[in-house]
């Protein structure tokens, strides 16, 4: 009946009554039914308590002590009487003090205010106020905003952000996960981006295996996800059939939809395990669902299955890069370089799919037949490698000394090297262009400066430095330079051959400035009148 | 003529009036300042939302904006010896009674200093009021 539920509101929307009658206080009663020992205000005690006491713990209830004249209690404890008895007297103190309290026109100044309780109807603005961290102190301050603010899912260009959960028509995506026990429970969301693995059990028996949802292949596939923007069915990428002794086979033809069937005492078709794809783009939209099952079957004599779960999310449309570290290099990852394409008006940034620093391959003795075959350059690992070329006296120089060049360089050399090991090839200034030096191997400067000069050697020198805190230095790389040294060929009469040694090497040298302190800012003496200090004029 | 300016052993000026006055100026002084910072120290020891602080400071700045027309209407009614503004006064007197009354007992937080200072400026209004009304009654007659 409405006026029962009416009373019982009205009893329940007012708190008890503070108590303030300084007789009846007792700050030491903690114990309920039960004397506390040393509080001599507790009424549970009885006068045979009184006597073990050896002190008061309280020896004075007042209330505000700004008051001037007011009721105290005293407890004291009379120890020459014999057995030592409680004292308790009712005395009215007054503050000697100017500045006391006379008398008061403010009800809420001398007590505690009581809370509001809570109703259905002030739950959400009780919530909206003191739900967050922190709320102000001054009534006042509190401004109630009437206009709520937008629910997120009545946005039209919402997107999913980090651990939103994904849903679907009709809730959520769901992942049974064990909660509290190993048992599982279906009420788990699927969270953006959030990698999940989780394993649980389920309670089954063979009468029940086809009425069971979570058994059924269906109850994982059958709700598209919403995606704002449109649906995405989730589809079944691959079906794994695992059999009573554990073994799996794949089915061909992933179409097909099994649904458990009872056999006699088997139930099959039972899904153990189901591993969802998710693909997403990087405005936070998902694009595709795939699920990929696990279906096994069991016996009578089990009561329960265990069923493994797994939620995987990549990104779709895109081509992953490498990192070689981030951001500084890692030791031994390749060092990753690029060319820069010539567009007008402006160059958008770098390639570097297909241009890697590279050294002629550690393997090769011939550098002609070792063309193909390259090592890359790894970050802090200082290399040598060459091969020989065999050079016959029909062998022109320009060729010779252009091959000899290609042998050395690579196919694609690059002109710019990343600084940093997760350098974006949109960061222009993060790339360090390749400065390239030829020097000649004789010391004497011969004047037939029309004799061959062919390349004998590539060294690359690579330039790093230590960036960023003292603890956690990362390695950037500064400048790379790419020296060939040539030499002369001379002439070789015909019918001989020669074999000349042909060498790449790297070489990485730290160059980090020593490490220079920072000190925080100095302190500063900020000195401000608080903002009211010259009320009621500002 | 008015009777009496001739001789002065009949002035009809009241002698204790104008030294009520006097010192009233000077208590006044006294009592403003010292209530203004009673007012600031309750508001940092206490609590005292604005809408309870705002009424208090408004009747002791009224107070203080009347003192000063009531004791310079005093004052000149009674040296000239003429009823008109020593009326006026009086009226001023009884608005900055009710206003001491207000601050005596409906304050926000009345304290033991706030009834001593308000019970002398009430004892104060009070005598002046006598002898403004024995000085109209002298003037008139």
């Amino acid at each position: 009946p409405p006026d029962a539920r009416d009373a019982a509101q009205t009893r329940a929307r007012s708190a008890p009554a503070p108590l303030t009658d300084v007789a009846r206080l007792c700050v030491c009663d903690l114990l309920v039914a039960q004397c506390d020992t040393n509080c001599c205000c507790d009424p549970d005690c009885s006068p045979e308590d009184f006597s073990l006491f050896t002190t008061c713990s309280v020896p004075v209830v007042t209330g505000d002590s700004h008051l001037c004249s007011q009721k105290a209690a005293v407890y004291s404890l009379d120890v020459e009487a014999n057995p030592p008895e409680r004292i308790f007297k009712l005395i009215d103190q007054v503050n000697p003090s100017i500045f006391c309290i006379h008398a008061t026109n403010y009800e809420q100044a001398l007590y505690l205010k009581s809370p509001e309780m809570p109703t259905p109807e002030n739950f959400d603005e009780l919530l909206h106020k003191f739900g967050s961290a922190a709320f102000s102190a001054d009534p006042q301050g509190w401004n109630m905003d009437t206009e709520a603010p937008n629910p997120p899912e009545a946005n039209e260009t919402h997107r999913y952000e980090y651990g939103v959960p994904i849903q679907t028509e009709d809730a959520f995506l769901r992942l049974p996960s064990p909660v509290v026990s190993s048992w599982c429970s279906d009420a788990n969301p699927a969270g953006f981006l959030v990698n999940q693995a989780t394993k649980c059990i389920r309670s089954v028996s063979v009468e029940k295996c086809d009425s069971i949802p979570a058994l059924n292949m269906l109850f994982y596939t059958n709700s598209s996800i919403l995606a704002f923007v449109l649906q995405v069915n989730v589809s079944v990428q691959s079906i794994v059939v695992q059999s009573l002794n554990g073994m799996r086979t794949l089915l061909e033809g992933n179409d097909v939809l099994r649904l458990p069937v009872i056999l006699g005492e088997l139930c099959s078709n039972v899904v153990l395990g189901v591993s969802y794809h998710i693909t997403y783009t990087d405005t936070g939209e998902i694009t595709e669902a795939a699920a990929a099952f696990v279906l096994g079957a069991f016996t009578k004599e089990a009561l329960s299955v265990q069923q493994s779960f797994q939620i995987s999310f990549t990104q779709g449309n895109t081509e992953p890069v490498p990192l070689s570290g981030n951001p500084g290099y890692v030791v031994g990852l390749p060092v990753r370089a690029g060319v820069r394409p010539r567009e007008y008006p402006f160059p958008a940034g770098f390639v570097s799919g297909r241009h890697q620093l590279s050294l002629v391959a550690g393997t090769a003795r011939d550098c002609l037949a070792a063309q193909a075959a390259r090592a890359p350059v790894l970050f802090g690992y200082n290399a040598v490698s060459g091969c020989h070329l065999r050079i016959t006296a029909a062998m022109e120089c320009q060729p010779v000394a252009q091959t000899l060049l290609d042998v050395l360089k690579g196919q694609s050399f690059p002109e710019y090297v990343a600084s940093f090991g997760n350098s974006r090839a949109q960061d222009v200034l993060d790339w360090v262009p390749i400065t390239h030096h030829v020097i000649s191997e004789q010391r004497i400067s011969t004047t037939l400066q029309s004799s061959c000069q062919i390349p004998v050697s590539l060294g690359i020198e690579v330039k790093w430095t230590k960036y960023g805190s003292l603890v956690n230095p990362q390695a950037r790389i500064v400048n790379v330079t790419a020296t060939v040294t040539t030499t002369t060929l001379r002439q070789l009469p015909s019918g001989r051959e020669r074999i000349i040694p042909v060498t790449s090497s790297v070489v990485f040298t730290d160059i980090s400035a020593p490490a220079e302190p920072g000190y925080k800012a100095w302190p500063t003496i900020n000195i401000k009148l608080p903002f009211d200090f010259f009320y009621p004029f500002v | 003529p008015p009777m009496g300016i001739l001789n002065n052993s009949s002035q009809l000026s009241s002698l204790p009036l104008q030294i009520l006055f006097y010192v009233n100026g000077i208590y006044y002084i006294f009592y403003f300042l010292a209530t203004l910072a009673m007012i600031i120290y309750k508001s940092q020891v206490f609590s005292y939302p604005d809408d309870f602080l705002a009424p208090d400071l408004a009747v002791l700045f009224l107070m203080a904006i009347l003192e000063v027309p009531r004791l310079y209407l005093g004052c000149k009614g009674n040296l000239r010896e003429e009823e008109a503004p020593l009326g006026l006064s009086l009226g001023l007197t009884v608005g900055s009674v009710v206003l001491s009354l207000y601050l005596l007992a409906w304050q926000t937080y009345v304290l033991r200093a706030d009834v001593v200072l308000n019970a002398l400026l009430l004892s104060a209004y009070g005598l002046e009021a006598g002898l403004k009304v024995t000085a109209i009654a002298a003037f008139v007659s």
